[in-house]
């Protein structure tokens, strides 16, 4: 018998489910929350009313989209942690009001483990163990991952995350939010031609704060100078903004490289769209000889279907939850 | 005769450079006194993250810390109690704030480290011990308690 799991996804502010049938991705349905962008960041309240409003459109979208009915389904899986507590809630009430309906078992799945498992989901996948460097608004960790119920992780920010440093080095260059894609894209036409300082952090964890205060006092000190500096730099200096941002995360990738032995290299997360980051990543893989792996966008921003692969592992380990698993906004593995 | 009154809160100017961030912590930490509800004012990039970390690490918070700007809520382990490290960058006005806990914590009694307190101004009880950052030349940083 095929193992067909439903999964749901809310800890920040995307409501997505999939559904996976013995490993394979069936569907992968998102609802994002444009709201947000108006308001200059994620809305904690808006999200988990949208989420609310979402939920029910998008599981039965899924499952149409798979078309496996709700009777065929053997295990719920669910993001548990860590997220915002209100966004949280509504998926796993959700999922644990409609797992008991169905008498099927759920599966709380840490959101940070699925980020790394989502490597898994596609060829050409990783071979164990593996490397995952995970980058995204809210988290930015190196985790060695030597089988997909043994994770740990090796080293995180001390700070801000990556996502979080592009973000705000946004703001204080005056852009828009989101200002991380952003800065990518003026990051282009530019040249990394000013030194912002790289952070002399012991071990393999990241600081992003200090780039921070350093972009402040640059702008401060350059448009005291000349009012238009900002104004006239803004491509060299989002390309030397974001040119520190990659060399800090990929000099720590390295050296826990370097330090575990392992080869097998991935990077995941929403920040893995940076094409910094990336042409980085392939570069440093070719010359560490590493082989460097990256799921697809789909499955590297916030999405379900990396719940969905999570579960299916856990449901093949027997991991199971009962229906009083709590939720937490800040979790280990 | 002098009159003296317990709660009088000393204001209290210090600079300090990011090495001397310890024991500008302790400092800090000891004008609290009391009072649990401290609010963190300055501009991006001025540190407040930082201090507040080096002021945790003073009531014996172990481990990694991070910036709750995504979470908005951090809870850590001192050693006298719960340490609630809140950042209301993200929030809008006070529903929003209340709507993430943020007002539950205020008022739990226990010790709140809340930065972008002008996110929710209202929130915040009289008694709240404000600290402010400035940057000054280069790497130096003044910071006010009052």
């Amino acid at each position: 018998m095929p193992v067909k799991i439903l999964a749901i996804e809310s800890s920040c502010d995307e409501t997505a489910a999939s559904v996976c049938v013995d490993g394979k991705i069936l569907s992968n349905v998102i609802a994002n929350q444009t709201v947000h962008a108006q308001y200059g960041g994620v809305v904690p309240e808006l999200a988990s009313r949208a989420h609310m409003q979402n939920i029910v459109p998008v599981v039965d979208a899924a499952l149409k989209k798979a078309s496996v009915s709700l009777k065929e389904l053997n295990a719920i899986a669910f993001t548990k942690s860590p997220g915002l507590i209100g966004s949280l809630l509504v998926g796993s009430q959700f999922a644990k009001s409609l797992a008991l309906s169905l008498d099927i078992p759920v599966i709380g799945v840490h959101h940070m483990q699925a980020h790394v498992l989502a490597n898994l989901i596609d060829e050409p996948r990783p071979a164990f163990p593996f490397l995952c460097l995970t980058v995204s608004g809210g988290h930015t960790q190196i985790v060695q991952c030597k089988s997909p119920s043994d994770l740990v992780v090796i080293g995180e920010t001390l700070d801000d995350a990556a996502g979080e440093a592009f973000d705000k080095s946004a703001k204080l260059l005056g852009l828009p939010y989101p200002g991380g894609p952003l800065i990518d894209t003026y990051a282009a036409k530019g040249v990394a031609r000013f030194n912002f300082p790289e952070p002399q952090i012991p071990g393999l964890d990241f600081s992003f704060s200090g780039l921070k205060t350093a972009i402040l006092y640059f702008i401060r000190d350059n448009e005291a100078k000349d009012k238009n500096f900002l104004q006239q730099n803004i491509n060299d200096i989002c390309a030397s903004i974001q040119s520190r941002i990659v060399s800090i995360l990929l000099n720590k990738l390295k050296r826990a490289a370097d330090q575990t032995g392992i080869r097998e290299i991935c990077v995941a997360g929403g920040v893995s769209a940076n094409s910094g980051l990336r042409s980085s990543l392939t570069g440093m893989g070719i010359r560490e000889k590493w082989n460097t792996y990256i799921p697809a966008f789909q499955y590297c921003t916030d999405n379900a279907a990396m719940i969905a692969i999570t579960g299916y592992f856990k449901f093949l380990n027997k991991e199971f939850d009962e229906l009083d698993v709590r939720i937490s906004a800040r979790a280990d593995f | 005769m002098f009159d003296y009154t317990p709660f009088y809160i000393c204001c209290m100017e210090l600079l300090y450079r990011l090495d001397d961030i310890n024991e500008v912590a302790a400092d800090v930490l000891k004008a609290f006194g009391e009072r649990n509800v401290i609010a963190f004012s300055g501009e991006m990039g001025s540190g407040k993250t930082t201090l507040i970390h080096a002021v945790c690490r003073q009531l014996g918070v172990k481990g990694n810390m991070g910036s709750p700007t995504f979470s908005i809520i951090n809870e850590y382990e001192g050693e006298r109690g719960p340490v609630f490290h809140i950042d209301l960058y993200r929030c809008r006005d006070e529903e929003e704030a209340i709507r993430a806990g943020v007002e539950d914590c205020i008022y739990s009694g226990c010790l709140c480290l809340v930065e972008w307190p002008e996110k929710a101004p209202s929130l915040f009880p009289e008694e709240t011990i404000r600290v402010s950052l400035t940057e000054k030349d280069e790497g130096r940083r003044k910071i006010s308690v009052t």
